[in-house]
């Protein structure tokens, strides 16, 4: 009875996250073997020619491998930026850490619309960084710095550093500062330290911030067509120029699924690479 | 050594930098006189904010937002506490199944849950029309915050204070009202206004799932941006920051000396 009346608890959530989670994924694992058709989101019976479409045509097949090479080079951008971050937070006094903090989250309550228009006003022909140049006299003409991936990953870097900040923190915080101090004793120079302490101790914080970045990278949508215009075209943009331009139903899922098997490859390699342990 | 410490400081404070210039100039540029968005600015003014104020679309767009923010809080305050209650005094050995199903909405790409409940919900015959697929998937995208903050409430405590209270003639409801409720009030705020701000801000969930209509302000933000390029939407996001930012400092106020 005690049992059956705590499992009451649960119950709701369950059935929203069933109902509303995984059958909606079941869809559109079913969506992208249904048959495609004209005039209609989808046709009568099976086929896999969502699947065909996508590998036939380069202009579709070939996004995917730059869709992931943007989204490796924005996790590699936010790793290097926020490191540096992270180990600074993690070792300021209470007196600045909240502020630091602060700086760090504050992305996080702005939405993702107003942080990349943010970097179209910064980035633009003539924006912020372009004008201030050409006032200077130091160009000529304005620097290619937007609708190109330059920008792209730019601002997508932006968007999810915090991302990569907070884990790194949580576990940056966890290690004890005797033991870099006990090193120090002992004579190691301080990017010994790092090398030998700080880092191996801060790995799981590096591999979840990695994983984080590049999933929510990949799938961004906002800040690729923003600050990409139409010269970038991920994968996402051609999934959802698929299912909400062209009501191509089949041909969009199919797509979706490519790209998220490929991502979950990527992240598996990079999780073996760097010898993850899953908790 | 003695050359990298002082490097790596002026990194760190570009990074800083990098950080908040793309709000910063957000907030410059909505004061703007000119008709574009011209720098350096030719001169300051608010009339961006006047046409703004004018303008029904972004004022319904920004009401919109707000409702659809209020309501799935709401939904998603009692459903995840409910949920939160369980995982830490029941769940037993189910309890990393529990935390990762509650989690899902979180940890699954936004656009690929918003793109499944579209087809999901045509599927069953409802369609996007009544706004119920587009309520559910705010109701996903808030849950998993309302529950990360009432787990870190409720963790460490076990039930028996409110044992205790019923050992001592409490009812069931007393109990939870006069004790649990008061416990987990820290994580309810905090939980709130996250949830709040989230679904205020969420794009993909909100832009394939609105519908015809009225649609929420960072879709109509998204599709002015696309073919406009006016200070007027710096305006309208510089009002936007400032919601967010009183919400902040008000639940900061009313809550956080709490803990």
């Amino acid at each position: 009875m005690k049992r059956f009346r705590a499992s009451l608890l649960i119950a709701p959530v369950a059935a929203l996250i069933f109902v509303f989670v995984i059958l909606p994924y079941v869809t559109v694992l079913i969506m992208s073997f249904r048959a495609t058709a004209d005039g209609q989101p989808y046709g009568q019976g099976f086929s896999v020619e969502g699947y065909q479409q996508f590998f036939s045509q380069p202009y579709y097949a070939l996004s995917l491998p730059s869709s992931l090479a943007l989204g490796m080079a924005t996790t590699l951008v936010c790793l290097i930026l926020g490191y540096p971050i992270a180990l600074h937070i993690a070792t300021a006094s209470r007196k600045w850490r909240g502020l630091l903090y602060g700086i760090v989250l504050s992305p996080l309550l702005v939405g993702i619309v107003v942080r990349s228009y943010g970097w179209t006003i910064l980035l633009g022909n003539s924006g912020v960084i372009n004008a201030t140049l050409r006032n200077l006299g130091l160009i000529d003409r304005p620097l290619p710095l937007m609708y190109n991936n330059f920008g792209v990953v730019l601002a997508l870097a932006h968007v999810f550093l915090p991302f990569m900040v907070l884990p790194l923190l949580s576990s940056l915080q966890s290690i004890d500062p005797a033991i870099a101090q006990a090193a120090r004793s002992l004579g190691a120079r301080r990017f010994t330290i790092f090398r030998r302490v700080t880092f191996p101790v801060s790995m799981p914080g590096v591999q979840a911030g990695c994983i984080l970045v590049f999933v929510l990278a990949i799938s961004s949508y906002v800040t690729p067509s923003l600050v990409g215009g139409m010269r970038v075209k991920t994968t996402t943009l051609l999934v959802i120029d698929a299912l909400i331009d062209q009501y191509q139903w089949p041909f969009g899922s199919a797509m979706a699924l490519i790209l998220a098997v490929s991502a979950g490859l990527v992240v598996l390699i990079f999780a073996r690479l760097t010898r993850m342990k899953w908790t | 050594m003695r050359i990298a410490t002082p490097l790596l400081a002026v990194f760190r404070t570009l990074v800083y930098v990098f950080l908040l210039a793309p709000i910063l100039v957000v907030v410059l540029a909505s004061l703007n006189a000119g008709n574009f968005l011209t720098f350096p600015p030719q001169g300051l003014s608010l009339r961006w904010f006047w046409t703004f104020l004018n303008n029904d679309i972004f004022l319904n767009a920004i009401a919109y937002s707000a409702t659809l923010a209020a309501c799935a809080t709401a939904v998603s305050l009692v459903l995840g506490t409910m949920a939160s209650l369980y995982f830490t005094r029941h769940a037993g050995k189910h309890a990393e199944a529990v935390r990762i199903g509650v989690l899902l909405p979180l940890i699954l790409p936004e656009i690929l849950t918003a793109i499944a409940l579209l087809f999901f919900f045509y599927e069953i015959g409802v369609g996007t029309e009544h706004k119920i697929a587009l309520f559910t998937g705010h109701v996903l995208m808030t849950l998993p915050f309302i529950f990360l903050n009432v787990n870190t409430s409720l963790q460490g405590r076990d039930d028996s204070i409110e044992l205790a209270a019923r050992t001592l003639g409490a009812s069931r409801y007393t109990a939870f009202r006069r004790v649990t409720l008061p416990l987990i009030a820290p994580g309810l705020s905090t939980g709130a206004v996250f949830a709040f701000i989230i679904s205020f801000d969420t794009f993909g969930i909100s832009f394939i799932l609105k519908g015809t209509g009225s649609a929420p302000l960072p879709i109509q933000l998204f599709d002015y941006l696309r073919f406009n390029f006016t200070p007027e939407a710096a305006a309208v996001s510089t009002v936007s920051i400032l919601m967010t930012l009183v919400l902040v400092v008000a639940a900061d106020l009313l809550f956080g000396r709490r803990d």
